[in-house]
């Protein structure tokens, strides 16, 4: 009971605070001033997935406020190690302090679910630079929720489309983790491929023997193989596989999307495929930018960590001080982001057309972009 | 439901099953002996396990052996490796026993205190290499997954119908087999094992007959923090991986297998090691992966109900042990 009636307490001044804020400090006086939250995964095993993005939105905050001395935008970063249980504080957080006039995240799809109705209810603008889990929209919409990534069912499409038409495959093995990532894309996958689907098999987060697995996709002999999950199972069901003397290609979703996948895995690593719905941007000057920023190429996500960041410039350049005025500019947003056409639905999603997916293939254990997959 | 995939691949699925219950029963040793010994749940030993296992890859990272490596290589690291880790492994447990358990002892303390000390000692292990370890050296400390190097090649040996043996399952299952049956015979044959035997079956009247209580507690700690040291070996041989908390199914799991071969028999740890991974493997093949352990604990609950004390029951004081 104690603790039902303090998370009433929290919603209730959650939601008191967002509904007076409209006219609240950050914007009585105008003043150019005002802060945008960053959540996520910022430490533990996933973090190679967020951290790039952050940088991103980082690398486009720099470059406007060079341009725009006259305001004082600050990015905060909170760390949710992709938790939901920790996402929840941290929005509650940032619902509640009026100076937080947007949100680039929840970098998983977790923590957004999660977090969502803290901050509708807050009015507080959600822009996800990698939250891809198809429901946050298409099933129970937000109205404060965007995102800068194709979600999903389209990833899974793109894969299939991949698989059967790059790939050539006859006969594909699909395998997911039975969480609520991995389960779902594997589903669609398999949907979209029908009868090219010889066998399939369920495994389990933080396995590490996957010999019954590999012991199936021996006796199907397929032709490729999906892998719907993330990194740290990846890698060793990857290993069996190859060791077991299965030199089929191996397909991953963006859950294996980050640097730590080639060091995990190692040489069987070599040659795998990860899909992922984010761009490798490799005209003008973002990827040297970056690079002299951090010292690091672009890694995951880090256009589309600044391309959401630039979104919320862009409102408070054409004078959005409140949470309203950045919500209305951001519905109605429609401009060529550094990744693709910006421009939300009325789920908060990028319209399919405009959506990219992307193959890059493991070489030297480092992600290199291979190719677009064409969706049409 | 798939039954012609568990009965067509049968030797395959049975071997899978023998080499994931081997390093199972090679960690339930640890679990067992000191339960044998002090009737206490060491929860910290799955990290004992995670430490063997870093210190393959370090031992592998400082020799610079890999895939590439030529065969007089592989064997002195493999052998470096093994010695390391049985070592470090037995160096923490020990570690772990003189620092947080023994002062516990001394003052008497109910086992609930000695359960959450052993919960606090695996959770800090745990943090050491996920995060302090990490903030002073960087990488490959962390939470994320790091590749161990692999000296040895899987390859096949033989192939019996259709069953494919490879080195590694050999070399798993002979390696678990064979420390086994050297700690059965240490423990049973020898001077400081009936010391052991001793203290397990009546401590007072042991420390009467002049045996020296704090030592035997000591001894034991060692001797299974070796085998979880081999056991990690065994298991970054086989998987090629490690992780700050690697430690944690593979320790739930082995101490499943103590419980269900009679926790306090060291047989009892290899039957139910064995058994354990035979149903997981068969499980998985009948049904899916994700149906390992739902089908493991209903056959853990099963055997509990018929056999309240396991399947060899509990007995390392006995002579049968």
């Amino acid at each position: 009971m104690g603790l039902g009636a303090l998370a009433l307490a929290l919603t209730v001044t959650a939601s008191a605070c967002g509904t007076t804020d409209t006219g609240g400090s950050a914007s009585e006086d105008g003043a150019c001033e005002g802060k945008i939250g960053v959540m996520g995964a910022l430490s533990g095993a996933n973090s190679s997935i967020v951290l790039p993005s952050v940088d991103g939105a980082k690398l486009a905050l720099k470059q406007w406020s060079e341009e725009n001395t006259d305001c004082d935008i600050e990015l905060v970063e909170f760390d949710t190690e992709g938790d939901p249980a920790k996402a929840t504080p941290v929005a509650t957080k940032m619902a509640t302090d009026d100076t937080f006039l947007g949100v680039i995240g929840g970098a998983f799809s977790g923590e957004t679910r999660a977090t969502k109705s803290i901050y509708g209810d807050a009015g507080l603008t959600m822009i996800s630079q990698s939250a891809t889990a198809t429901d946050l929209t298409q099933e129970d919409q937000s109205p404060v929720f965007h995102r800068v990534v194709g979600y999903d069912d389209v990833q899974g499409a793109a894969i299939a489309k991949y698989l059967s038409d790059v790939v050539g495959a006859k006969k594909v093995f699909v395998i997911d983790n039975s969480d609520a990532y991995g389960e779902p894309l594997a589903a669609k996958v398999s949907e979209e491929l029908g009868d090219l689907v010889t066998a399939s098999d369920k495994t389990q987060v933080a396995q590490t023997d996957f010999s019954p697995t590999v012991s199936k996709v021996n006796s199907s002999k397929p032709d490729a193989i999906f892998y719907g999950g993330y990194i740290a199972e990846a890698a060793p069901l990857l290993k069996q596989l190859r060791d077991a003397g299965i030199d089929v290609p191996f397909v991953g979703g963006d859950g294996l999307y980050g640097a730590d996948f080639g060091k995990a895995a190692g040489a069987a690593g070599e040659g795998a495929i990860i899909t992922c719905p984010c761009v490798p941007i490799e005209d003008g000057t973002f990827a040297e930018d970056f690079e002299a920023e951090t010292g690091a190429a672009p890694g995951a996500y880090a256009a589309e960590g600044f391309d959401a960041m630039t979104i919320f410039l862009d409102a408070i350049a054409d004078g959005a001080r409140t949470r309203e005025d950045i919500e209305a500019f951001v519905d109605d947003y429609d401009e060529q982001g550094l990744t693709k056409q910006l421009a939300f639905d009325e789920n908060g999603d990028i319209a399919v057309e405009n959506v990219v997916i992307w193959a890059y293939k493991v070489v030297d254990g480092q992600l290199v972009p291979d190719q677009e997959i064409s969706l049409s | 439901m798939d039954f012609n995939a568990l009965i067509d691949g049968l030797g395959g699925h049975t071997l899978d099953g023998l080499t994931r219950g081997s390093i199972y029963a090679l960690v339930a040793l640890g679990y067992t002996m000191v339960y044998g010994v002090l009737r206490l749940i060491n929860f910290a030993h799955s990290e004992v396990f995670m430490v063997g296992t870093w210190t393959v890859l370090g031992v592998y990272t400082v020799l610079g052996a890999d895939s590439e490596s030529a065969m007089p290589m592989v064997i002195f690291a493999t052998l470096t490796a093994l010695v390391a880790a049985a070592l470090a492994s037995a160096s923490v447990a020990l570690a772990v026993e003189r620092i947080a358990y023994r002062p516990l002892r001394k003052k008497n303390a109910p086992p609930l205190i000695f359960l959450i000390t052993a919960i606090g000692c695996s959770l800090v292990l745990v943090e050491i290499f996920g995060h302090v370890l990490k903030v002073f050296f960087g990488a490959p400390f962390g939470r994320a997954p790091v590749n161990v190097p692999s000296p040895i090649q899987t390859h096949t040996l033989l192939t019996i119908g259709d069953v494919r043996i490879t080195n590694v399952q050999v070399f798993i299952i002979l390696g678990a087999v064979l420390m086994m049956v050297a700690l059965d015979l240490f423990v049973n044959r020898s001077r400081l094992g009936r010391g052991v035997r001793a203290v397990a079956q009546d401590p007072d009247t042991a420390a009467l007959m002049g045996v020296n209580q704090d030592r035997v507690i000591m001894l034991v700690f060692i001797l299974g923090g070796a085998m979880a040291g081999v056991a990690g070996l065994l298991f970054t041989i086989n998987f090629d991986i490690t992780k700050f908390d690697i430690g944690f199914i593979i320790g739930i799991k082995a101490f499943t297998a103590a419980v269900l071969g009679g926790i306090g028999n060291l047989r009892g740890a290899l039957v139910g090691g064995l058994l354990l991974g035979i149903v997981e493997v068969y499980a998985s093949a009948v049904f899916s992966s994700n149906w390992a352990d739902v089908t493991a604990f209903i056959v853990l609950v099963l055997v509990l109900m018929f056999r309240p004390t396991g399947l060899l029951g509990e007995s390392l004081g006995k002579a049968r042990a």
